[in-house]
């Protein structure tokens, strides 16, 4: 593929442009929100941390993302539904367990971990029924027709949810175990925040140690490379790819029950922002890169909880967390105008 | 038993597994409950909606089908099986997924799953087993579901022919009897009520008109095949000049029954069909970008917003703008003098969001854009434009359309008549620039960018004119849009849009308006005509746009060049005729 | 033959260079890719009416060399000047319109477009319609579509390409005519300079003659100036006037057939030291 040569064009004086006015707005917001000081810095704190929650569950999604788009360059768009189905059946189980004598009640530990590998279980069968069904006759096919594809099913499993599951927006039983507040160092916390970081963490390390310590993880890096070369090298190359589904449906399946909890609700379309949201992060990250992802995730996650605030609150607009999604569309389309590879991410031809 | 029958069997069970699936899938999404109440042919197996209905016929239409695919791979020309090994395991397939369906009815009587699923309802056991009760009812629907597979299957055994006629009798009878609520009120508006009265009764298509339909449509199809037909052959046979004609004889009358269609019909079926117009024009511009020049956009629904707000702004007298163009000519000329005014904002619109994009690919393309239509949509409902744009009431208050000498309009009805006008401008535009040189450069730049760049196409200038073009299409559609609402707001403009015009374009195949027009009829035409429907038409789009990219990647009604892009094709010195037929056509 | 052909115009009036008649003039030209110097300082003159062949072993940088001249790279050091215009900071489409245009190594037609529809793209900078003439329907539109076509038609004559083709897709052509559909889809856009990058590659002898004599006639007829990158000898000894060699990215010789044919520096660039020893 030839490369475009760079010259000064009317197009690179518009993007010029555009980089002057975004970090002139930041600035201008940023310094008019903090000198007001109308946020106190316990509102910042709360921000913060609200970030670094949301940011660890789409960090899990954007895992999912980042490895599938590792092995298979394409984006799985229905990833979003995955993780949204992930969520409902963890619910089921939680009610169910509660109801059940309260075996919810009485051993919340094993119950949750129960709801979760329900959830988790779920998500990666979607998963793998997705990239069987949907994906896998499509390995040769135009870039566009997977896109399309993956758009495809993503409507598909959302209206299924929708057909099966009803409109109404549900929500998991209350957990002792995961409400009211903690605190450390003198701050307060929810303790579900809390607890979803660490979740999250925790499922990253074990991320990390399956894909630099083990022969899959291994594989999967070399499907990752070169599709080809790794076939030649005696690797199974579908089944790493299956393999790769799994681990994303598992860790979606996992930041469904996390977003549930945390945000209070289920509902059939729930995976549409927080999918955009965490391709996004896995796009600012760098998409392939692992490290990339987790950082990304983070990132958008705060930046979409402190940005509205800090940016907009100081010029005086009202409402200003309702374009919290803004942000988050923003970013994405702004990394991939100007940085496509990401913080992390390969040089590749975009 | 010898090798190929065991293969056979095997298969057949698994596409049976696959009928057992699709067919509790479809129970447990509520398919089969929704449109269990609407009779297909009314009365047969008792009182009310009868067994003929939507939902049950879509049942066996599962086992039917996978019948049928399981009797042509057996009777292929390279596996020449016997015809009763042929039925025999069609009618397997339709067992095994009979049995599947039957065990699910059975737990569903035992168990109460519509805590978990919804739809899986004592009335949706009621309809599986036929009402006669958890011993009888599932052996029955065993029996129904294998004898559709074995019937599939024998059809398989007929003469292609046969087959087709046989086909065609079936799928008209069940198109006429879904499109009973368009039909209907025409044949009441004409003032038909004989013809009424025998073709519907009780919901459905009354028994007799269905036997008739039938045998009319197998006649007629069957007559049509024959090896020595005289008309088709006089048909096929008459020189191109003429054929021409025909056709366009043909389709003048297809027009003027269009045209007075809402004459004669009611509201409702205006109402469907103005809807399928705005989505025809929003397709015809997406059709621009995407199928012309290859640029995926999902984020289309802006230009359908940006055009309805800009209307809305223009001429509301209640806008935060005070409807400017309203007070400036009145009412009855403000659409006219506000349309040039959205179709360069639009353009300009489509300028703006081409440009950062130029240098994107393919996916990253489509999520950008994807980006640019959702902050589009959040901005447009915020309150921080509030004051602009009205935040998430939107702007109200529109005059209603005036046309020249006729007036003021009201109702869809008479909207009717401007939206297909501006839907025929569109696809006009559409035509003229897919033939033209700029058609030609947009398809370089779709084949091969760098290429067509050193081939000397401004490969810059014509992605962004495809978005501009294609933009001010979306904006005239969202400015009629606004104009027969009278109001304009922000949840009209969702992403789904944006899929849904993707999904028509796909269905019917990127490149061509025949196409374009055909997609917007089944997609959004059928489902707002069948109002049980509901929600499930995005289920049906997004099954219909993975089973087209998995099966028919080139949509229904393909141009040349995309069958082509997605499938192989034979060289000219395999085709003896190319090399006898003398010269080209020039 | 008549085409409906505008002549290339000159910026600012200029005359076209008329210095020692030549057509191409390049000076130091250079091209870095991320530490990997494709090209490296090459100075190479084409003269009006000329053939040129470019040769050397595989990765000299050969088309490299073809996608800076005609637009495609921006040298990263050096200069082009062509028809006496310098080609720096044009985009590849620009040059198309001075009058340069190119075949691929690996042929790069619109795969799913017609024969007759990829030498009418090749024709676009030399029509005139644009979108809103078309939408219009205007006669002038027509008209243009109708001499076009006409044009396109006698390009397939030029280049022996059966007409009956016309309406045929690109990709359902033997490999050969492929070739030729190439060279007429540069054609079309009334060049006058035409490159071709290795026109007889997978060519059986046959084939291979029959592009050298079109090669010829293309220049015979049509006065066109043509700059070939070859790997068969025959081809470069038989049909090139001049020949430069280039090997890793430098021009190490230039001259006349027989000139280079005896050069030691090139016999050791393709052989290997041991060669000449």
């Amino acid at each position: 593929m030839l490369k475009r040569p760079e010259r000064l064009t009317l197009l690179g004086v518009v993007l010029w442009a555009l980089r002057i006015g975004i970090v002139a707005g930041v600035v201008v917001g940023a310094w008019a929100t903090l000198s007001s000081g109308g946020l106190s810095g316990g509102t910042w704190i709360t921000l913060l941390t609200a970030g670094l929650s949301q940011g660890a569950i789409y960090a899990l999604i954007a895992l999912g993302y980042t490895l599938v788009y590792g092995v298979l360059l394409m984006i799985n768009f229905a990833h979003g539904e995955v993780f949204m189905l992930g969520a409902f059946s963890g619910m089921f189980v939680a009610n169910a367990l509660l109801s059940a004598d309260g075996f919810l009640v009485t051993y919340p530990l094993l119950g949750l971990l129960g709801v979760f590998a329900a959830a988790m279980l779920t998500s990666m069968l979607v998963a793998l029924v997705l990239e069987r069904v949907a994906y896998r006759p499509l390995r040769r096919a135009p870039r566009l027709v997977p896109l399309i594809t993956a758009i495809g099913a993503s409507l598909f499993l959302q209206y299924t949810a929708f057909g099966m599951f009803g409109s109404r927006t549900r929500r998991y039983p209350p957990v002792e175990l995961l409400s009211g507040r903690v605190d450390i160092f003198g701050f307060s916390f929810q303790r579900i925040e809390i607890i979803t970081i660490v979740a999250a963490l925790v499922l990253m390390a074990l991320l990390f140690y399956f894909v630099e310590r083990t022969r899959t993880g291994r594989a999967m890096r070399a499907v990752s490379e070169d599709k080809d070369v790794a076939a030649l090298m005696g690797i199974n190359v579908d089944r790493t790819i299956v393999i790769t589904f799994a681990i994303g449906g598992l860790l979606a399946g996992a930041a469904g029950v996390l977003y549930s909890l945390l945000f209070n609700r289920v509902d059939f379309g729930m995976g549409i922002l927080p999918g955009i949201k965490a391709f996004t992060a896995a796009v600012l990250g760098g998409i392939g890169s692992v490290t990339g992802a987790v950082v990304g995730g983070i990132l958008i996650g705060i930046l979409e909880n402190v940005g509205p605030s800090l940016l907009l609150f100081g010029l005086g607009v009202p409402s200003p967390n309702q374009l919290r999604d803004v942000v988050a569309f923003s970013v994405l389309v702004l990394v991939l105008i100007f940085r496509p590879t990401g913080l992390f991410g390969r040089k590749e031809n975009v | 038993m010898e090798p190929l029958a065991r293969a056979a069997v095997r298969r057949a069970i698994l596409v049976g597994g696959v009928v057992g699936a699709a067919t509790v899938y479809m129970c447990m999404v509520g398919l089969v409950g929704a449109f269990a109440a609407r009779p297909l042919i009314a009365g047969v197996g008792g009182e009310g909606p009868g067994i003929v209905t939507l939902g049950l016929v879509m049942l066996a239409a599962v086992p039917f089908l996978a019948g049928m695919t399981v009797a042509s791979r057996l009777r292929s020309a390279t596996t020449n099986a016997s015809g009763a090994l042929a039925v025999g395991c069609a009618a397997l397939s339709g067992l095994v997924g009979g049995v599947l369906l039957a065990a699910f009815t059975l737990i569903a009587n035992a168990v109460p799953l519509n805590g978990v699923f919804i739809p899986v309802t004592p009335t949706l056991v009621d309809i599986l087993t036929f009402e006669q009760g958890p011993v009888v009812g599932p052996i029955l629907l065993t029996i129904v579901a294998t004898v559709a597979g074995a019937i599939g299957g024998a059809i398989q055994l007929l003469d292609s022919r046969d087959r087709r006629a046989i086909l065609s009798g079936i799928g008209i009878v069940l198109l006429l009897a879904l499109l009973k609520p368009i039909v209907d009120p025409i044949l009441a508006g004409l003032e038909l009520d004989a013809v009424r009265d025998f073709l519907f009764s009780a919901g459905g298509l009354s028994q007799a008109a269905a036997a008739l339909t039938l045998a009319l449509v197998v006649g007629l199809s069957w007559a049509w095949g024959r090896p020595a037909a005289p008309l088709r052959d006089r048909m096929r046979s008459m020189p191109a000049e003429h054929r021409r004609r025909v056709g366009l004889a043909l389709a003048a009358i297809g027009i003027a029954a269009l045209l007075i269609l809402p004459q004669i019909s009611t509201g409702f079926v205006s109402l469907v069909l103005v809807n399928v117009g705005f989505y025809l024009m929003l397709a015809l511009g997406l059709n621009i970008v995407v199928g012309y020049a290859g640029l995926l956009d999902l984020g289309y629904v802006a230009f359908y917003a940006v055009g309805a707000y800009t209307m809305a702004i223009l001429i509301s007298p209640s806008s935060s703008l005070d409807g400017p163009i309203t007070a400036l000519v009145g009412p009855e000329w403000a659409f006219w003098l506000a349309i040039p005014i959205v179709m360069l904002v639009t353009a300009l619109v489509g300028i703006l969001i081409g440009a950062p994009v130029l240098r994107l690919r393919g996916d990253y393309l489509a999520i950008v854009t994807l980006g640019f239509g959702e902050i589009a949509r959040i901005l447009f409902g915020s309150d921080a434009l509030r004051n602009w744009v009205g935040g998430p009431n939107g702007v109200v208050g529109l005059p209603n359309l005036h046309l020249p000498v006729l007036g003021e309009l009201t109702g869809p009805g008479e909207y009717f008549y401007p939206v297909m006008a501006f839907a025929a401008f569109a696809a006009f535009v559409a035509w003229r620039l897919s033939n033209s040189r700029t058609g030609r450069a947009w398809n370089a730049l779709r084949e091969d960018e760098s290429v067509a760049q050193a081939t000397g196409v401004n490969t810059t200038n014509y992605k962004l004119l495809a978005f501009a073009l294609g933009g001010t299409l979306g904006g005239l559609s969202g400015a009629l849009f606004a104009v027969q609402l009278r109001t304009v707001f922000p949840g009209s403009f969702l992403l789904i849009v944006s899929i849904t015009v993707l999904a028509i374009i796909i269905l019917g195949g990127m490149g061509t308006i025949r196409g374009v027009i055909v997609g917007a009829l089944i997609l959004v035409g059928l489902p707002d005509a069948l109002r049980e429907f509901g929600e499930y038409r995005f289920l049906v789009y997004g099954a219909a746009l993975v089973a087209m990219m998995i099966l028919r990647p080139e949509g229904l009604f393909p141009s040349k060049t995309r069958r082509a892009e997605l499938h192989e094709d034979v060289d000219v010195d395999d085709r003896p005729q190319l090399a006898a037929s003398g010269e080209a056509t020039a | 033959m008549t085409a409906p052909v505008t002549t290339p115009a000159q910026p600012d009036g200029e005359e076209p260079d008329a210095q020692q008649g030549m057509i191409l003039e390049v000076r130091g030209l250079t091209k870095r890719f991320d530490g990997l110097v494709a090209n490296k300082d090459i100075d190479f003159d084409i003269p009006r009416r000329s053939i040129v062949s470019i040769i050397g072993p595989n990765g000299a940088g050969k088309t490299t060399l073809f996608n800076q001249i005609s637009g495609f790279f921006e040298p990263t050091e050096g200069t082009i000047v062509f028809d006496g215009i310098p080609l720096g900071g044009l985009a590849p489409h620009d040059v198309v319109e001075l009058g340069m245009a190119r075949t691929y190594q690996n042929i790069r037609l619109f795969q799913n477009m017609t024969v007759i529809g990829n030498v009418l793209v090749g024709h676009h900078v030399r029509m005139k319609s644009q979108w809103w003439q078309a939408i219009l329907g205007l006669r002038s539109v027509r008209e243009e579509e109708e001499r076009s076509r006409a044009y396109a038609l006698e390009l397939l004559d030029m280049v022996s390409l059966s007409r009956r083709y016309a309406e045929d897709l690109a990709k359902n052509l033997p490999y050969g005519d492929q070739r030729r559909l190439e060279i007429a889809r540069a054609l079309a856009s009334g060049p006058k300079l035409l490159l071709l990058d290795e026109p007889t590659a997978g060519m059986n002898p046959m084939e291979t003659r029959q592009m050298t004599d079109l090669i010829a006639k293309l220049r015979r007829e049509l006065g066109l100036t043509i700059l070939l990158i070859e790997h068969d000898m025959k081809v470069v000894m038989g049909v090139s006037e001049r020949i430069t060699v280039l090997d890793y990215g430098e021009k190490i010789a230039e001259g006349t057939p027989q000139e280079i044919r005896t050069n030691p520096k090139v016999i050791e660039a393709y052989l290997g030291k041991q060669a000449t020893a």
